[in-house]
């Protein structure tokens, strides 16, 4: 599908055109910082914010959401039980590549073995419109090492580069060729298209590669360096407090709760998300911790970033977004640690 | 099956706990309807000395508390400390750190001598307790899944993490992204993050969780440029109990 052109005289109307078509949640200003939120009409169009450098929480929590109702249940067996599936039609606008890629990486999680009905009525119903972005957010993003600044293939609907007047629009899907069918969008023509390749060639230079290797070696160089001392020595700082995990966009760990009524037969099961870095986490029954350490917690999130994810689901398991360093308090870096295990190699 | 009967008892505080019961509004019926309330000042007249399930509001702070908390220990089958006052002796312990003699002379000024007084201690420094209810006041969410569990007979969900999983998951902006500190590095939730969540710093209210990395909060607070003294402050304020806050 050729790409097109959206002036921005017509960006208001492509908003109300997404509304047409069930919930839109793009970029909002949050305090000094950026979050997605639901934009609930077309006197809204003023808060999005598609300048916004990064958002707290990623996208995901619109396809799994920090608390949700599994089920609801009445009385003793499987007759009072239903299962709470939900999801509506929703655009999400504005989602940079790296987020793009973190949510593919959350599909393929989400749809190997047993499949999550949750996940995929959510996603199902997700259109996503990508927006391209020049310059990292801030010192902790290092996507360009995790080959996440530009979109995955297939891994949106719309694709939107700011040309300054107007957006350069790739188009992936059916759904996406639908909403593009409009006299708001018209042809690309040979400026739009050297355009856009002025903007990735500045983008290119902008993402400079902050990992001393090629990521193809990360998670041998993490396996060499299982015993090393660097995790002893970041986590000397760490609350485990699991906000690494929460603002993380490829974290997809979730606890389950059964929530009762005060008649105690009746209530609803709940998951919520969980973390590898709370103490309580791998607590099992009979009460053994079998990661009792902050080091071991903390290692553990570091593999599942740099190595797990990637041998289960074929990819990658950390985008580079930086968040989980932005937002640590005690700034602790998955980058510096993905620095580090360079020199580990025989130490 | 007779219903389970409950006794409210207070010591030292401001009764904000127990008005905090009163405040679940949508589930009181409920609880009307599961348990008989024999004791409860804030509410009843009724007094009753026999009861199932104790709870109790505030913290010790007289040597003449201890026999009256003892035979409410050997009435109730479940005792529960109900509220920061009463889980670590809240506020109510700052006094042992200003010495406690010179906190009555504040408060009772010359008719200090009066009054009979002791340092402060929570509940468990007395006699056992079976659960808590953390915070000051208390979330009334957490009371109903007290009151749940205790008549289901399972194991409260209460959390044993630090505020900030509750902060991230309501996408607030840290307070420390914001120039300010907060303690909710090592208190713990189950307030939804209450105070982040309406522009406040987390002053653990709710106690510390059980592995708190109190070091690594002594060294964040410094490199916010608090003295000694200051992070010793933040610490005391609601958890004077604990080791961290005395050296
Ligand atoms: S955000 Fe930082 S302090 Fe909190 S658990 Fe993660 S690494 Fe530890
Ligand atoms: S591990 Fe950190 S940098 Fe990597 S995707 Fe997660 S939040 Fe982003
Ligand atoms: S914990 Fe706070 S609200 Fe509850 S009784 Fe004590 S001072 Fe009052
Ligand atoms: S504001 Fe306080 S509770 Fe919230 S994340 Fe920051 S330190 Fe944690
Ligand atoms: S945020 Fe902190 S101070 Fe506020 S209610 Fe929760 S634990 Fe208490």
């Amino acid at each position: 599908m050729l790409p097109k052109v959206l002036s921005k005289d017509r960006f208001a109307d492509f908003v109300a055109r997404l509304l047409g078509g069930g919930r839109v949640f793009a970029p909002v200003a949050k305090g000094p910082q950026f979050a997605f939120a639901e934009i609930a009409g077309p006197d809204e169009v003023s808060r999005i914010r598609m300048d916004y450098d990064i958002s707290i929480l990623p996208p995901k929590k619109l396809f799994m959401p920090q608390r949700e109702t599994l089920l609801t249940f009445k009385d003793k067996g499987p007759e009072g039980v239903r299962a709470e599936v939900k999801s509506q039609p929703t655009a999400i606008l504005g989602v940079h590549p790296y987020d793009l890629h973190a949510i593919a990486t959350l599909d393929a999680a989400f749809s190997k073995g047993a499949r999550d009905a949750y996940y995929l009525a959510k996603r199902g119903a997700t259109t996503l419109i990508g927006l391209n972005v020049k310059a990292p957010a801030n010192e902790n993003q290092f996507a360009a090492d995790m080959n996440a600044i530009d979109p995955p293939a297939g891994g949106y609907d719309l694709f939107l580069t700011d040309l300054g007047d107007r957006y350069y629009v790739e188009i992936s899907t059916g759904a996406g060729e639908a909403l593009a069918d409009d006299d708001m969008f018209t042809p690309a023509g040979a400026g739009d298209h050297k355009g856009k390749r002025a903007y990735d060639a500045a983008k290119a230079a902008h993402f400079t590669r902050k990992l001393p290797y090629d990521t193809r070696y990360l998670p041998e160089l993490l396996d060499v360096s299982y015993d090393s001392l660097i995790w002893e020595a970041a986590a000397r700082r760490c609350f485990s407090c699991g906000t690494c995990t929460n603002v993380c966009p490829t974290c997809y760990c979730f606890d389950v709760l059964d929530k009762l009524s005060m008649d105690a037969h009746s209530g609803t099961r709940e998951r919520i998300w969980d973390s590898c870095q709370l103490e309580g986490f791998a607590v099992v029954a009979g009460g053994e911790n079998f990661r009792e350490e902050r080091p071991s917690r903390l290692r553990h999130r570091m593999f599942r970033k740099g190595k797990y994810i990637f041998e289960r689901t074929g990819r990658t398991g950390c985008v580079g977004c930086g968040r989980c360093i932005t937002h640590c308090v005690a700034k602790i870096s998955i980058l510096e640690a993905f620095q580090q295990i360079a020199d580990q190699v025989g130490a | 099956m007779a219903k389970p009967r409950v006794a409210f008892h207070d010591f030292t505080s401001c009764e904000g706990c127990q008005l905090q019961v009163l405040n679940c509004e949508d589930e009181i019926l409920g609880i009307l309807a599961a348990v008989d309330i024999v004791n409860f000042r804030e509410a009843i007249d009724e007094k009753s000395e026999d009861y199932d399930i104790a709870f109790i509001e505030g913290a010790i702070t007289r040597d003449s508390d201890i026999p009256r908390l003892q035979e409410i220990r050997q009435r109730a089958k479940i005792l529960v400390a109900l509220g920061a006052c009463a889980c670590t002796g809240g506020l109510n312990v700052l006094k042992n750190f200003r010495g406690i003699e010179a906190s009555m002379k504040t408060v009772y000024g010359e008719a200090a001598g009066w009054y009979e007084t002791s340092a402060a201690r929570p509940i468990d420094a007395v006699v056992k307790d079976d659960a808590k209810v953390h915070g000051c006041p208390i979330p009334t969410e957490e009371f109903l899944e007290l009151v749940k569990s205790v008549l289901a007979g399972r194991t409260p969900q209460i959390p044993d993490y630090p505020v900030c999983v509750e902060c991230k998951l309501r996408e607030n902006v840290c307070l420390y992204h914001k120039g300010q500190y907060c303690m909710g590095v090592v208190a713990r939730a189950g307030c939804k993050a209450w105070c982040p969540s309406y522009g406040g710093r987390c002053y653990a209210c709710r106690g510390l969780i059980s592995d708190p990395n109190n070091k690594a909060a002594k060294e964040i607070l410094d490199e916010k440029g608090l003295t000694i003294q200051n992070v010793l402050d933040e610490f005391r304020l609601f958890n004077g109990v604990y080791d961290v806050a005395k050296e």
